[in-house]
């Protein structure tokens, strides 16, 4: 596990912010996030839901319903040097599923009911290589084999029903890694899977991320999935990014009091809290995205809230080296650095 | 699959034998005879032809007898309206006139109403979408019998009226397609219509079909709207975005393949109409298709068509219910082995 | 229940929608007037009287010549009537030739005060002038039907090219006469007119108000008041969707929610109704129920005219009888899914009775549902109620906008609307309101679903 990513990114987003044109208006949904992803890595995202890491990741692959949907003006997602917020709907069709792939949360229905899975796996390759009809059925079989999936000369012709979550979600993978991408974005590939099963499929992503060199982007909610397979990690609340770390130093060191709680909230095998007391929990709910606090969008939940964090909303700051954190008063501060006030 | 039509036929038995004992309970809720018969009857004649039709005999005994003539398709009672016209014979007349309104009208609204929700559904939100499911709203709160009263008003009869130059339509009437031959192929008679004439269709039918695919147009096209609408927001749609696929292939390949699912089970739906026909077009048009007969034989109290026609129906019904499920498990690949 | 539904989200959704919130406040009007007419602001006798000659143009459509010369003539003969009757009681010995004057009347429009003597002078008048004009009249359909022989002649001459000039010449002079007679022909209906006005004056005041309303939308086939028999109908229309609509969502959704919830043999006897009921075409299942309630003993009971109420009994119960399939089917399918969610299943752990269960917990969570089948059934219950009416099998004895469509509809081939089309316009906006909300309802309660 490499702290300081080596190579330089692959994907930088710069101040993405996203907006919906809704009933009551127009509700934003992330609010001005920037961060990177490189080569390699494993970079996960984590928060409650509905804190904007789904609306994130399709914002980036622009999934998001075009007519709805608004993009802040600073927002950049460059992309191979170019900002493909702004790309048109053919440059678009060109980097989904061949440059940036992307799995989902519900492999019951993420794959179409009625095509069989040979024919869906053809369909990315069909779009995105030159390879011919039976170049393209032995690259299908190939890649099943590659996920593990057993007897894929016969799977290819079977249907998405007949086949078991687990085996769902390796196809899904298996569709989303047959053209080689540089970025594959995970929106919870494991949440609708046993633990079991969870635990394979996480596995398999890691080996895969080792012999085809992807980057993956991993959004889930589950720190026991992020202590897993992670390199970094972005912690995520109400639309904004408020913390970022290696997973040691999230782990050990969070700085943000959320980051902390969330940890605090799962439970620890042999450490005499879980024995003796009640698991924490983080009172209250997230902020609706209508109706946000004024200051620091954590205030009403936080324990150490103050005056301060009440009336204006922190800026994202390095107070350690190289951790930057959106909070006043950050928690386990190694160095202090004496930047500008 | 045999063994799944044949479950399907097997679970429709009971659904059918229900079918036909309401319809002869209902049928015998007032006294037919003296219905049709009307109070200057002598209580003689009430009796003789209460005794023909066996109405005096015990009710099981009746639905006993009435099931094994449908079982043998065998209406050989004669109308009581019509002298000298068996129930078959009406029958059998009245199916082509019915079926050269309906073929047609179902064929081409299932197929106008298809193209407009798909572009309805392909511009989802935007003006043109918004404005075709405005109209079909307003379509939909038009009654039928203005549309059949107006559509012939300037269809035929203002374009007659005026002697405009253009009249291709009949003001009502048919006479396009009268009769049944028979083609004798290895002993067995197969029946075909005799003297079909194109002109002639289009004099006498067109303008019921124009009027029943106008009216169908509202509900179906948003029928397969929301249908194609509901499809668009299932998580493969994204999937397939996320492969890279082009918004038409998206709506054409993945969503309508989807669609079709449920878009051809209410197609389906409508078969037992190919028959019956529509009953308003027919009795305004006087075209003497089933569902004219049926209403005719309902104000002249007909007791012995009134019982053959909708036990008819209702069996047409059911078997094309247990054809829609056949076609619905070939077209879904999840009914298939399940 | 309904509380709790009015709070819910979806409510706020509904509301929120401006469209559908016009559409409740038209449906609100259309209720009131129904409420109206249930009090008497309409009687079914107001829908019957005679207001005017038969087929009487609306308010905005000029009289043509033709039309005009009808009318008059048809308020000519009914004075005629009337005074030959009155000159016969005057000539009678101690007769009252006045109160015979006074048993004319239409609606509010009566004949002038005065004795007979003083009215007598304005009839001769009239009459006079009427003779006159009925030859007028036939000599300028004569000319007319010459001028027209000669265009077409004219026509046909000049398709074969030959010369066409004695007859344009002819044509002219046709012409000319024609429109000689023309002003002669009007001074006379003004004549005419201006007695009959003289003699039956339009009422003034609220009554004249009264009066203007009645004819606003024209007169059927037997002078009686269009608008007030498409007002009339409102009530009528109210009571078959709301009775219908009201009984079918009930039963619908006992029945739907009991199988789902009891499931077992409940559920199959529910199913297999439910499946035999809809493998009956809808019309024939409705026509063949309303034909079961023509028996001579329960159409006797039905249609006693001192209960008119029960004359639409027969319609309720067929409409009743097959629109409750739909819910089942629908609540059916929500009662199974709310079934398996944690609070019922809570309240089974708990302990609670299982039709405490289901009338606490699972039925008041079908109330969207039973909101919007009660307005899609309303709405399909006015509908039916035209077709069947069309039929011959549906409402009798009292004005409907079925029985007005069906009845207009000779009306329209000799190019009178007002009746099909008032009809058509009250059905329309109330149909279409009822389809506005429903769809609202539905998008606010399940957005997916657009």
């Amino acid at each position: 596990m490499t702290n300081a990513p080596d190579a330089k990114p692959v994907l930088q987003v710069r101040h993405l912010t996203t907006s919906f044109r809704t009933d009551d208006g127009i509700v934003t949904a992330v609010d001005d996030v920037s961060f990177d992803v490189f080569a390699g890595e494993t970079l996960g995202v984590v928060g409650e839901s509905g804190c904007g890491k789904t609306v994130t990741s399709k914002s980036i692959m622009r999934l998001l319903p075009e007519h709805l949907t608004i993009y802040g003006e600073q927002s950049e997602v460059i992309f191979e040097g170019k900002n493909i917020i702004r790309a048109n709907e053919r440059e678009m069709r060109k980097i989904r599923g061949d440059k940036i792939a992307m799995i989902f949360q519900e492999p019951m229905t993420s794959l179409n009911p009625v095509f069989t899975v040979g024919w869906q796996l053809d369909e990315a390759l069909k779009y995105h290589t030159n390879l011919s009809r039976k170049q393209r059925r032995e690259k299908a079989i190939e890649m099943l084999r590659l996920v593990e999936i057993p007897n894929p000369e016969r799977r290819i012709h079977e249907y998405p029903h007949q086949l078991s979550g687990g085996m769902r979600q390796r196809v899904m993978i298996a569709m989303a890694l047959c053209c080689e991408p540089d970025i594959l974005i995970a929106d919870e590939p494991t949440t609708a899977l046993d633990v079991t099963i969870q635990a394979q499929i996480l596995d398999l992503m890691n080996g895969l991320k080792e012999k085809l060199h992807t980057a993956i982007m991993l959004i889930t909610h589950d720190l026991g999935v992020v202590a897993q397979v992670c390199d970094r990690v972005m912690v995520m609340y109400a639309g904004r990014a408020i913390e970022f770390g290696s997973v040691r130093e999230i782990f050990h060191e969070p700085q943000h009091p959320y980051t902390n709680a969330l940890l605090e909230s799962i439970p620890k095998r042999g450490s005499r809290r879980s024995r003796s007391r009640r698991l924490p929990t983080i009172p209250g709910i997230v902020p609706s995205l209508r109706n946000l606090p004024k200051g620091c969008r954590f205030n009403d939940r936080c324990p150490a809230c103050q005056q301060r964090c009440i009336d204006e909303e922190p800026e994202l700051i390095n107070h350690s080296l190289d951790r930057p954190v959106r909070c006043h008063f950050p928690l386990n501060q190694k160095t202090q650095t004496e930047s500008a006030h | 699959m045999w063994s799944y039509i044949v479950r399907k036929l097997v679970y429709n038995v009971p659904v059918y034998l229900g079918i036909i004992l309401l319809t002869m309970a209902a049928l015998r809720v007032r006294d037919p005879v003296a219905g049709y018969l009307g109070k200057n009857a002598t209580q003689e004649q009430i009796d003789r032809l209460t005794q023909d039709m066996g109405l005096d005999r015990p009710f099981y005994e009746q639905y006993g007898k009435f099931l094994w003539q449908i079982v043998r398709l065998d209406f050989s009672e004669e109308s009581w309206a019509q002298r000298g016209r068996t129930v078959k014979q009406i029958l059998i007349d009245a199916i082509p006139p019915s079926m050269s309104i309906t073929v047609p009208s179902v064929v081409a609204s299932a197929f106008i109403a298809l193209v407009v929700s798909l572009i309805s559904a392909y511009f989802r939100g935007r003006l043109i979408d918004r404005t075709l499911v405005f109209f079909a709203v307003l379509g939909m709160s038009i009654s039928y019998l203005v549309y059949i009263i107006f559509g012939q008003f300037f269809g035929a009869f203002l374009p007659l009226h005026q002697q405009w130059e253009f009249t291709p339509f009949a003001i009502q009437g048919y006479e396009a397609w009268t009769s049944w031959s028979h083609l004798s192929v290895l002993g067995l008679n197969i029946p075909y219509p005799n003297g079909i004439k194109f002109e002639n269709w289009i004099e006498y039918c067109m303008l019921p079909v124009i009027i029943g695919v106008i009216v169908a147009m509202g509900y179906d096209t948003r029928f397969y709207r929301a249908v194609m609408v509901e499809e668009s927001n299932k998580d493969y749609i994204v999937t397939a975005m996320a492969k890279g696929a082009s918004k038409p292939k998206i709506m054409f390949v993945h969503m309508l393949k989807n669609a079709m699912i449920p878009i051809i089970t209410r197609i389906m739906a409508t078969l037992p109409f190919l028959i019956t026909g529509s009953i308003l077009l027919e009795m305004y048009f006087n075209i003497p298709g089933m569902g004219r007969e049926l209403i005719t034989a309902l104000i002249a109290n007909d007791f012995p068509v009134i019982q053959a026609f909708v036990s008819v129906l209702a069996l047409l019904f059911i078997l094309s219910i247990i054809l829609t499920d056949v076609l619905y498990a070939l077209v879904d690949p999840r009914v298939r082995l399940s | 229940m309904i509380v709790k539904l009015i709070k819910s989200r979806g409510m706020r959704r509904f509301s929120r929608n401006r469209l559908a919130m016009f559409s409740l406040a038209v449906i609100i009007v259309y209720f009131l007037t129904a409420i109206a007419v249930m009090l008497g602001a309409v009687s079914r006798d107001d829908t019957k009287e005679r207001v005017g000659p038969n087929r009487l143009p609306g308010f905005l459509e000029p009289i043509g010549a033709e039309k005009r010369y009808d009318f008059d003539k048809w308020w000519v003969s009914e004075l005629t009537n009337v005074f030959e009757r009155a000159a016969r009681e005057n000539a009678r010995a101690g007769g009252d030739p006045r109160a015979v004057l006074d048993e004319f009347a239409l609606a509010e429009r009566t004949i002038a005060d005065g004795s007979y003597e003083d009215l007598k002078p304005a009839f001769d008048a009239m009459t006079e002038a009427w003779h006159e004009l009925d030859d007028v009249f036939a000599e300028q359909l004569d000319l007319d039907d010459e001028a027209f022989a000669i265009r077409d002649e004219i026509k046909e001459l000049q398709a074969e090219g030959e010369d066409v000039a004695d007859l344009q010449a002819e044509l002219e002079e046709v012409e000319a006469l024609l429109a000689e007679l023309a002003p002669r022909a009007e001074a006379l209906y003004q004549q005419v007119e201006a007695n009959i006005e003289k003699l039956l004056p339009m009422p003034s005041g609220f009554a004249g108000l009264v009066y203007s309303l009645r004819t606003m939308l024209g007169t059927d086939s037997k002078g009686a008041s269009i608008a007030a028999q498409a007002v009339y109908s409102i009530k009528i229309a109210f009571q078959v969707g709301f009775v219908t609509a009201l009984v079918a969502v009930l039963i619908g959704t006992i029945s739907g929610a009991a199988a789902a919830y009891f499931g077992g043999w409940v559920d199959h006897a529910v199913l297999w109704v439910v499946s035999t009921l809809s493998s009956i075409p809808y019309l024939v299942l409705l026509a063949v129920f309303v034909y079961a309630f023509q028996a001579p003993a329960l159409a006797e009971w039905f249609n006693n005219p001192e209960r008119p109420a029960l004359a639409l009994v027969p319609l309720y119960a067929a409409f009743g009888l097959t629109f409750w399939i739909g819910t089942c089917r629908v609540v059916r399918g929500e009662v199974l899914k709310i079934k398996e969610l944690e609070y019922v299943q809570a309240a089974t752990a708990l302990g609670f009775g299982r039709f405490y269960i289901l009338l606490r917990h699972i039925i008041p969570n079908t109330a969207h549902l039973m909101f919007i089948n009660f307005s899609l059934l309303f709405i399909g219950a006015i509908k039916s109620e035209v077709i069947l009416t069309f039929l011959g099998l549906g409402v009798k004895g009292q004005p409907s906008w079925g029985i007005m469509i069906s009845h207009g509809a000779d009306g329209v081939t000799n190019f009178f609307f007002w009746e099909v089309g008032a009809a058509t316009v009250f059905m329309f906006v109330l149909v279409l309101a009822f389809n506005i909300v429903s769809d609202a309802l539905q998008d606010a309660f399940d957005p997916k679903h657009v």
